[in-house]
């Protein structure tokens, strides 16, 4: 199992937060690694969310709600 | 293999793959080079295509536009962003009578192949200037195709098919639909399994995107969304509403919207757009020409007043065409 976090460095400023704009894939798909796999929002900024293994991606954070940096948003089964 | 796509994404991955191929295709538009385009129609193209494939522009539509349409007749491919319709306007001459009439005056000599990409609509208080649909006003001249995408898999294979046109394609968006993360999360109805390989959708033709028995629901960008949410409301009440997509208004496909309304006898245009002089009476139009006996019951319109759009999110609400105004006019029709 590969825990699926918000990378540490996706966004420079610490006090900054954000949020899942969408899941490219749903709960229960199978991903590749290196897949696209979400929209992450930071103020205007649309950054990209990657696959770090391949398996059965398990969504555990939803669209809408507040994440940080380092935040296990899913995992990889 | 396919993923969930928004709008924004599906369009730019087609725009994408035939940048890669062709070098006739270049992007210009205000804040496409850094920014990728306001509503991310150019996300990293600038990073990847260079400053004279992806050429942001001055505001200056009237110049751009007319710049673009010359090097379209010269061999090129331009792709314009212009980010909101309300400021048509100040392109209106190019597309009036130099984009969309070259072709038939040079006797089919001269070809422009260019594709305008342009945001409409409102409904997240962007004011009387940044919220109109305004797509009648493109739709009604003569010379160019005038294609309406609402969910990601239309917006891809028709974005393959705009830059695949030998002639003027405007291809129009609801600002409301990209699915780009600023303007919140994504209409979940506007999201589609988008393949990866490429692939088009003719202009030209409606989508049944909902069956239904009783009363028909005909829309076209964002008010698609609005009749699939009324759809919803009114199937708990017994009323079954078939919604129709209209996905192209030029060419318009009166077959299939006659087709479709004749299975329920009852006909609901909604638009986005003024309601006076609008797309909403065409439709209506097509239908009662051909045979106005297939109607039941009189058609109706569910558009915006003809007032400039408010900026106060209440009073926006209560003039746009949404889910509770299209469900009101259903229940009317089917008594």
């Amino acid at each position: 199992m590969t825990d699926v976090r918000v990378p540490l460095d996706l966004w420079a400023e610490d006090d900054k937060t954000g949020s899942i704009v969408v899941w490219l894939y749903p709960d229960g798909a199978v991903v590749k690694e290196g897949d696209l796999i979400a929209e992450i929002l930071v103020e205007k900024t649309t950054l990209e969310l990657y696959a770090p293994a391949s398996g059965t991606l398990k969504i555990s954070v939803e669209p809408e709600i507040v994440i940080d940096k380092g935040e296990l948003v899913a995992t990889i089964v | 293999m396919s993923r969930i796509l928004t709008m924004a994404r599906a369009g730019r991955e087609a725009l994408d793959w035939e940048m890669e191929r062709r070098d006739e295709i270049f992007v210009l538009g205000e804040d496409v080079y850094n920014f990728g385009g306001i509503f991310g129609t150019a996300d990293g193209f600038g990073a990847k295509y260079g400053p004279e494939r992806v050429i942001n522009t001055p505001i200056s539509e009237t110049g751009f536009i007319g710049m673009a349409a010359g090097a379209a007749m010269a061999g090129m491919h331009p792709v314009i962003d212009l980010a909101y319709i309300d400021f048509i306007g100040v392109c209106y001459n190019v597309l009036l009578n130099t984009a969309s009439k070259t072709h038939y005056m040079s006797a089919g000599q001269v070809r422009v192949p260019m594709t305008l990409m342009i945001g409409t609509g409102g409904g997240y208080s962007n004011a009387a200037q940044h919220s109109q649909a305004l797509h009648a006003t493109v739709a009604h001249i003569p010379g160019v195709k005038v294609v309406y995408p609402s969910n990601a898999y239309d917006a891809k294979g028709m974005m393959h098919s705009a830059l695949r046109d030998p002639n003027f394609v405007i291809y129009l968006t609801h600002k409301g639909t990209a699915g780009v993360g600023w303007m919140g999360t994504p209409i979940k109805t506007t999201l589609s399994n988008v393949p990866e390989e490429p692939y088009t959708v003719p202009f030209g033709k409606i989508a049944i995107i909902r069956e239904g028995t009783d009363v028909t629901i005909v829309g076209l960008g964002m008010s698609v969304h609005e009749s699939l949410k009324a759809a919803d409301v009114l199937a708990k009440e017994g009323i079954s509403a078939q919604v129709v997509d209209l996905r192209s208004l030029a060419p318009l496909d009166r077959d299939g919207i006659f087709n479709a309304v004749k299975k329920t006898g009852r006909l609901i245009v909604t638009d986005e757009d003024y309601l006076s002089y609008g797309v909403s009476g065409e439709i209506i139009a097509s239908v009662v020409e051909r045979d106005p006996t297939v109607l039941r019951a009189p058609p109706v319109r569910v558009c915006t007043p003809d007032i400039p759009i408010p900026f106060a999110r209440s009073m926006e609400q209560a003039i746009l065409p949404l889910a509770g105004r299209i469900a009101e006019a259903a229940r009317k029709i089917v008594k």
